[in-house]
Order: structure tokens, then sequence, then C-alpha cells
């Protein structure tokens, strides 16, 4: 009926299968042109922006908010957020590797084990950092006896940022440790290999993708973190997020909200682009 | 030896993913309403919960989001997912960064964006506009669920399919579909959570009175940790167990093995 | 990216065939229809309804059904932690709201914005009766046009007299012990005018300046107190002072005598000066059901729920005094905490700050949040 080669599709790529039209993928272009892109675009042109009187936009078409901007206390708290997004991607990576090698090579029922990881994480969010408040909190059993003040303290909002952004970091570890063979561990220790040697040559340079994706999803998105400060921290330390948040809900100057928001926006993309690049070179390297 | 200690260590780590878990449910049986107290074990906030309007509203108006954005997202994210592979590659990484884009982007950044632009189209905020902005996070992660699955499929049936003279059409629901619906469910399943549990979007393109359960929770916890908060906690951490417990036990008949892929 | 596509793979994996998919659906199914369960079985109509867009611990709560048994109107509730913040949610597109509660300048603030809907005066007969006359044509809202004042009160500071030995009076003192002997132990407002309000009249300055020099001196002041702060909140500062966390909190005096209940705590207007503010019932525009607004502010003008509302809030009640006695609790009429003799009242300033004013404000306060 049909010569295998020239089916209804027209030309068949060569890496077999049909090729779908593309238009299929038209449905969520325009979702993503109207709902994402657009109002970035707004965005931008808000960032531009002035306030007038209470709450009035004007669009003066300057650069007076980033100006603005240049002043050393935003230094501060872009330098601090950068440090607490750092801060979070260490340390979910230093506890989540350990974790998920835990879970990749020796656990049994390893779906039961992740889907127990993931659990606490159907409950609420913000649920989970009040949570903390109650634990953190002098009169909470723990506290009684080992008296430590960490209530709206700095240690506090690092807790709970480690606590909320593990799984992020440790699905992704899971997923690049799981497919490891570890029989060729196993076999380069019988050649002689320490454990750490084994790890360093084969171990890790396998998860390495892994980590790639894990410090993408818990850096970037933390980098807007402003919950967290504002519960654990007593709402007295500001990162990035609290900074445009304010301007949203107790301020009014959206323009100069919008201007943080590129700025942050544009840190993204380089982040994002750094490290796709060096995962595209990892990866072509290897073969 | 390294074994028992990376043993010890995870279960020190699922000691810390517990504790405030336990916490929320172990006070949510406390008959006091001051927390730090304990005044005798009691059901009462579970029952205040349950005829509190605000909690059955939010929670009502959760699921309802969170449902439909999980149909609208798999559908989006779904033909997105075919048509992505093949595509020309000046289109295709252009494309394929932008999905990333939706969802690497802060939530605050977005949630502000889609304020702005409901604001300057006019549009109301409500339930659609949450609904809205759930989407086009979720239907990256559907795309994305969808496409590795699709990607990783060998075309074997569908080359057979057309040889015995099947319409693309027909292949496609009779052969690609079926062998899809295991991604797109768990596509769909990720989209719902991501939508229940989301709060940094809802809350900027939230109208009045559309709270999602998230929202409630915030509002209500301003003025400090209530029972009938923790009593909401428990009663969804019970809810979210017994689905999982459910699903789990049926997949389980159904023949899934813990290492093992199936056809 | 590949690898996070690759557990996503393996999740989807893990699910397999159509009993997979039947069972998932019927769970999602049974969640909706669980989520429909408590509304139907409980069977609310959304017919006559209130939407009311509060602050916390602002109404008794025996008041809600009390109204709806004597009405037929239910209740429905929201709440916000400061007037910026319901000043945002309003301009920011949220409709719907019957009614709200915003302090005078924010009343006024709102109207300009275009975003209050008119008060029909002849659905208050309550209203006109009892109301004390100084509490009309208000200066933010001088023909009466948009508001109904709904309580009054002053913005000071309190301490838990037990742990406090000092009796602070002034400002001046509160900012001191603050940052010396009970430093980490100290909260003040999320409130962008009552902070820098309070630092200003500390200063001598006009609590509504707008000098740049008075704002830049305030701020120096903010900045130094602010490390040593326990948290900056609105809401949570009456459990702070009752369970011993903070000793000292910049707040209102209504919070200050319910905290006053539990645990001995002293409540002072800084001598220098402060804040006398009169909070006001507005309907949002865009309200669905004014008629509603209208019905709830003229009951809590009977004389006999104003009194069951004041006995809960602590706040002074707008009503003519004549009226109230023998239905409010004669300690809590005499009670100088809530009903300040007018000599004390003579030292403060409403909140009248111009849009230059603001605007400087908003920057001191980012600062202040970000320091």
């Amino acid at each position: 009926m049909t010569r295998p080669g020239s089916g209804r599709w027209g030309r068949r790529a060569r890496s077999g299968g049909p090729r779908y039209p593309g238009w299929l993928a038209l449905p969520a272009l325009a979702w993503y042109a109207a709902f994402f892109l657009i109002p970035l675009g707004f965005v931008v042109a808000y960032s531009f922006a002035a306030l007038s009187g209470y709450s009035d936009i004007v669009f003066a078409w300057n650069l007076d908010n980033y100006r603005a901007l240049w002043d050393p206390l935003y230094g501060d708290v872009f330098r601090r957020t950068l440090g607490l997004s750092l801060f979070g991607t260490l340390t979910t990576l230093l506890i989540g590797f350990p974790f998920a090698y835990w879970i990749a090579r020796y656990a049994r029922r390893k779906t039961l084990v992740l889907l127990f990881v993931v659990i606490p994480f159907w409950t609420s969010f913000l649920i989970r950092t009040y949570a903390w408040l109650i634990i953190l909190d002098p009169q909470f059993p723990l506290f009684r006896v080992v008296h430590v003040d960490l209530l709206f303290s700095r240690p506090a909002v690092y807790i709970g940022v480690a606590y909320n952004y593990l799984p992020l970091m440790v699905l992704p570890l899971y997923a690049a440790l799981e497919r490891i063979d570890w029989s060729l561990v196993e076999a380069a220790q019988d050649l002689g290999d320490t454990p750490l040697r084994s790890f360093r040559r084969v171990t890790f340079p396998l998860a390495l993708p892994g980590v790639i994706a894990g410090s993408l999803l818990v850096f970037i998105p933390l980098t807007g973190e402003y919950l967290i400060p504002a519960i654990l921290g007593g709402n007295k330390t500001s990162y990035a997020g609290s900074l445009i948040a304010q301007q949203f809900t107790e301020v009014h100057d959206w323009p100069f909200g919008s201007a943080i928001a590129v700025v942050v926006i544009a840190a993204m993309t380089i982040v994002l682009l750094v490290f796709s690049t060096w995962a595209n070179r990892e990866a072509s390297s290897r073969g | 030896m390294a074994r028992r200690l990376l043993g010890g260590f995870s279960a020190l780590v699922f000691v810390f993913l517990y504790a405030p878990i336990l916490v929320v449910v172990v006070y949510a049986f406390n008959g006091g309403r001051e927390t730090l107290v304990w005044d005798g074990f009691s059901t009462k906030w579970f029952s205040a919960a349950l005829h509190d309007s605000a909690v059955t509203d939010a929670f009502r108006n959760s699921i309802l989001i969170a449902a439909g954005n999980a149909v609208i997202a798999c559908v989006l994210g779904t033909m997105l997912a075919l048509a992505l592979p093949k595509m020309w590659k000046p289109v295709r990484i252009p494309l394929e960064a932008l999905v990333t884009m939706t969802l690497v982007t802060p939530e605050i950044v977005f949630g502000i964006s889609a304020l702005i632009f409901f604001t300057e189209a006019g549009i109301t905020l409500g339930l659609k506009t949450v609904l809205i902005a759930h989407v086009v996070f979720n239907a990256s992660v559907v795309a994305l669920v969808v496409r590795a699955r699709f990607v990783g499929m060998a075309q074997d049936l569908e080359e057979a399919s057309f040889d015995l003279g099947a319409g693309p059409l027909s292949t496609f629901r009779q052969v690609t579909l079926p062998r899809l619906a295991p991604a797109v469910l768990a596509g769909g399943l990720l989209a719902f959570t991501f939508s229940f549990d989301d709060f940094y979007t809802s809350f900027f393109v939230t109208g009045a009175g559309t709270s999602t359960l998230p929202l409630y929770i915030f509002s209500s916890l301003r003025f400090g940790v209530t029972p009938v908060v923790n009593a909401t906690a428990a009663m969804i951490l019970a809810l979210t167990l017994a689905s999982v417990g459910l699903a789990y036990v049926v997949l389980r008949r159904a023949g899934m093995s813990d290492t093992g892929t199936s056809a | 990216m590949n690898d996070q596509e690759r557990l996503l793979l393996e999740l989807g994996e893990r699910t397999v065939s159509r009993r997979g998919f039947v069972a998932g659906t019927t769970a999602l199914l049974a969640a909706t229809a669980l989520g429909q369960f408590p509304q139907a079985a409980f069977g609310r109509s959304e017919a006559e309804q209130l939407f009311y867009y509060n602050w916390g611990s602002y109404v008794n709560p025996k008041t809600y059904p009390a109204f709806t048994k004597a009405t037929g109107i239910s209740v429905k509730k929201d709440f916000y932690t400061s007037n910026e913040a319901l000043f945002a949610k309003l301009k920011g597109g949220a409709r719907g709201y019957d009614l709200a509660v915003p302090t005078g300048y924010m009343v006024r603030i709102l109207a300009d914005a275009k975003l209050l809907e008119p008060i029909n005066w002849s659905k208050l007969p309550t209203v006109k009766k009892t109301i004390d006359p100084k509490f009309r044509k208000l200066p933010f809202d001088p023909k009466d046009k948009y508001s109904v004042a709904k309580d009054w009160g002053t913005t000071g500071f309190m301490y838990r007299s037990d742990l406090v030995k000092e009796r602070p009076s002034t400002w001046r003192q509160f900012f001191d012990l603050a940052k010396t002997k009970y430093s980490g132990k100290v909260t003040v407002l999320d409130g962008i005018p009552e902070v820098i309000g309070s630092a200003l009249v500390m200063l001598g300055y006009s609590y509504n300046s707008d000098s740049k020099s008075e704002l830049e001196a305030a701020k120096k002041e903010l900045l130094g107190l602010k490390p040593h702060l326990l948290s900056i909140t609105a809401t949570q500062y009456k459990q702070l002072l009752i369970s011993g966390k903070a000793v000292m909190a910049l707040g209102w005096n209504g919070d200050a005598l319910a905290a006053a209940a539990k645990k001995p705590v002293n409540y002072v207007v800084g001598k220098e000066g402060g804040e006398f503010w009169v909070d006001s019932y507005v309907i949002p525009v865009g309200a669905k059901n004014t008629d509603a607004a209208h019905a709830w502010i003229d009951y809590v003008y009977d004389p006999k729920h104003n009194a069951t509302e004041t006995e809960y809030t602590y706040y002074g009640s707008p009503l003519r005094r004549s009226l109230l006695k023998g239905k409010l609790d004669p300690k809590i009429l005499g009670n100088p905490g809530v009903f300040p003799a007018l000599r004390t009242l003579s030292n403060l300033e409403p909140n009248n700050v111009t849009a230059k004013g603001t605007a400087l404000r908003s920057r001191i306060w980012t600062e202040f949040k970000n320091a």
C-alpha cells in the first residue's frame, strides 16, 4: 500500500518515527506568548516608567529606576540574595548527594523510599515553614534542654531554605545516580582503587548532569524566595524577592519593582546560559 | 562500612524531613488554643476546620484550579512535546529555551508580571486568572515529561502501523497515545500538585474571595499558628497519603516492578 | 535538563496501563467530589452574603452569627494587615469586597484613586441617631461621602510591666531601652507611617513631616534600632508579649489592652507625641452587595451591638457616650486606655501625609527593611 519511507506524514525523519506537524506546538506557544512573554514585556516597559502621585504610573522612558538601584543599599540586598542562593544550593547538595546515593545504590523498594521523600512536600509549603516556627520556639521541648535561641534568626532562615529545597536537589541527583552501573564501581575497587578514587573517577562524573540539574532547580528559584525569610527571619531581612514584593504590596512603586525584576531576570538568564554551555560541553566531551 | 554510614545519615535526613510534619499532626490534636501549651487530646479542631466555610471554600477552589489546569496543561504540553523533537533547529532551540524559562523564572517575577498584564488588559482577577497563570509553567512540566517518554519510545510499532496502511490519525490514537498515556498522566499529576501547592503566583493574581488553600493558610498563619490550620494541614496530609497509598497498591497489582520499565 | 527529563521519564514509566489511568482519574474525580461535599452538605446559599475585608481580630466573633440571625445575611471574610496592603489589593484589581475598614488617611487616598463606592446615608437610620457628631464630616471625608467611622485609637508602645521595671514614658526611652537592655526582645509594627512617624515625633518633628532633612534624621534613628528588633509584625506582637518572647512592642492601644487581659502590660503614647487615628467603614468599588454593607454598618451602630464590639477590640467607640452607659461594661467605659482623656489626645496628630511625604517614606521603609 504505502511504500516504506514515504508515509503519509511526508518526509520521514531518518531517526525513525513520524514527524508531527509543527502547528501542534502553536497552542502552547500562543499561551506562552500571551501569558508569559507579553507580561514580561510589560515588566520591562514598566521598569522605564515612574510613580506619580500616590500610585499612578507615568511612562517617562528613562533609566531613573536603574540608577536608583545602583545605590550600595541594593548591592547589599543582591549580595545577600546571592549568598542565600549559593548557601541553599551547596547545603542541599551536601545533604542531598549522600542521601540520593544511598537510595540509588543501597535502598530496597526505591520507589517507596522516593515517595516518602516527596510526601512531606504534599502538605502546604507554608505549613512546613510555619511548623519550623513551632520547633524553633525556645519553649519547644528540644530547646528547653538545648539552650539555643534560633527564633527569627538568620540560621532559622537557612534551615527553612535547606528544608524546603531539598527534594528539588534530591530527585535529579537520584535520577542520575540510579542509572549508574554499580558493578563498574565495584570493579574499579577490585582493581585497587580506593573508594574515594572510584568515586572521583567513576561515580561523580556520571552523577554530574544530576548535580547540574539539581543546582539549577535550587539556585534560580531561590533568588526569588522571600516568604521563608519573612516567616522564619522575623520579617527583618530582605532579599531580592522581598524587595520586589514590597514594591507591589506595601509601597506601590510598580516601576521600581519592575526594574528590580528585570535585574533578577537578566542575572538568571546569564546563569542559565553559563550552565547550559558548560553542561553541553561536558555532554559532548564525554561523547 | 560506607553503606552503614550512609544508611545512618539517610535515617537522619528522614527525621529532618518529617519533623515539621509530625509537629503539625501532633499539635492538630491539641485541645488547647495555644500551640505550645498542651491542653489535652481533642479532635475538635478537625470538625471546626470542616465547618469553617473559609477552609472548605479555599479547598474547593484549589481543587478546581488544580484539576482544570492539569487538563489544559496536559493538552497543551502533550501537543508541544509531540511537535518539539523533530522541529527545525532554529525554531526548536529557542522554543526549548522558552519552556525552560517558564519553569525556572522565580515565581515572584512571574507573579508580578502576570499581575501587571491582567491589570493592563483589564481582566478581572479571580479563579480564572490563577488558572491561566498556573498553566504557563504546568504546560512546560507536562511537555518535558511527555517528551522524555516520547523520545525514549522506539518507533517500530508506529512504523508497523503505517506499513499496515493505517493513517497518521488512527496510528496516533491506537498506537502512540496509549503508550504515551502513563507519561501524560504523570505530567498531569505533577501539574495538579504544583498548582495545588502554589503560593507566590496565586498571591498576586487572585482576586477577592478566590482564596486557594495556600492563600487561606497564609492569611490565617499571619496571626500565629492556629489549631484550625494545623488540623486542615493534617487532613490534607491524610488525604494525600490515602491517594498515594491507593495509587501504589493499584499500580503494584498492575505489574509494576521497582527498577524495570514497562512496555 | 536531560536528567531531569530522565527522572520524569522514570516517573512516567512507573504508571502503567489503562487500569492505572482509570484508577488515577477516579481518584481525581473523587477528590473533586470531596471538595464539593462540605459545601453541599452544609447547604450554604450564595444568595445574601456580605464580603467583609478587614483587619484581624477586629470583630467580636459573636457578632457574625448574631448579624446573620438578625438579617439573614451570611458573612464571608478576608483579612489584611496594613492600610498599604489593602490599597495594593484594591489597586491591583481585586473586586468583590463589599466592606473594608481603612484608616482615615487611606480613605482619602482610596477616594482619590476612585476605588470607593459612595455611602447612602438613607440606609443608615441607626447610625444617624447614635453617632457622636464629633465623628461626622471628618477631615479626610468632609462630606461623609465615602466613609462611616468604625472606631478610633492611638499608636504608641507597650511593655510587660512585670519584666520591664523602667516604666518608659517617652519614645526616646523606648528606643534606648530597645537598643540596650532589651535588645532582641522588641518588635515594631509592619506599618510605614506608624514606624517612621514615631521616630519623627521622638525627634520633635511632626508625625506628618515631608521635609527631607527631618525624614533623614528619622531614618538614622530607625537604622540604629533595626539590628535590635526581634520581629517586624502587626499581628504577632500580642502573642509575643504574652509569651514573653518580646517585652516591648510598638503597636496599637486596643491590642495592648487585649494582651493586658492575659499578662501585665502597660500602654503608653510617648510624651513627645504620636498618632490618633479613626478607622472607617468604606465600600470598595466593585462591591456585589452594597445593601449588605449598609446593613452591617447600621447593625453595629446599635448601642447594644456596639458595646459587644468594644468589649472585644478595646478600641474607642464613635457612638455618643451617653448611649453607651448601661450597655458597655463600666470598667471599659471608664478605661483611659480605651477612651483617653481629651488632653492626652490634643498632643496627637492624625495621619495626613502628602504624596511627597509618602514617596520619601517609601524609600526610607525600603532601606529600613533591607538594613
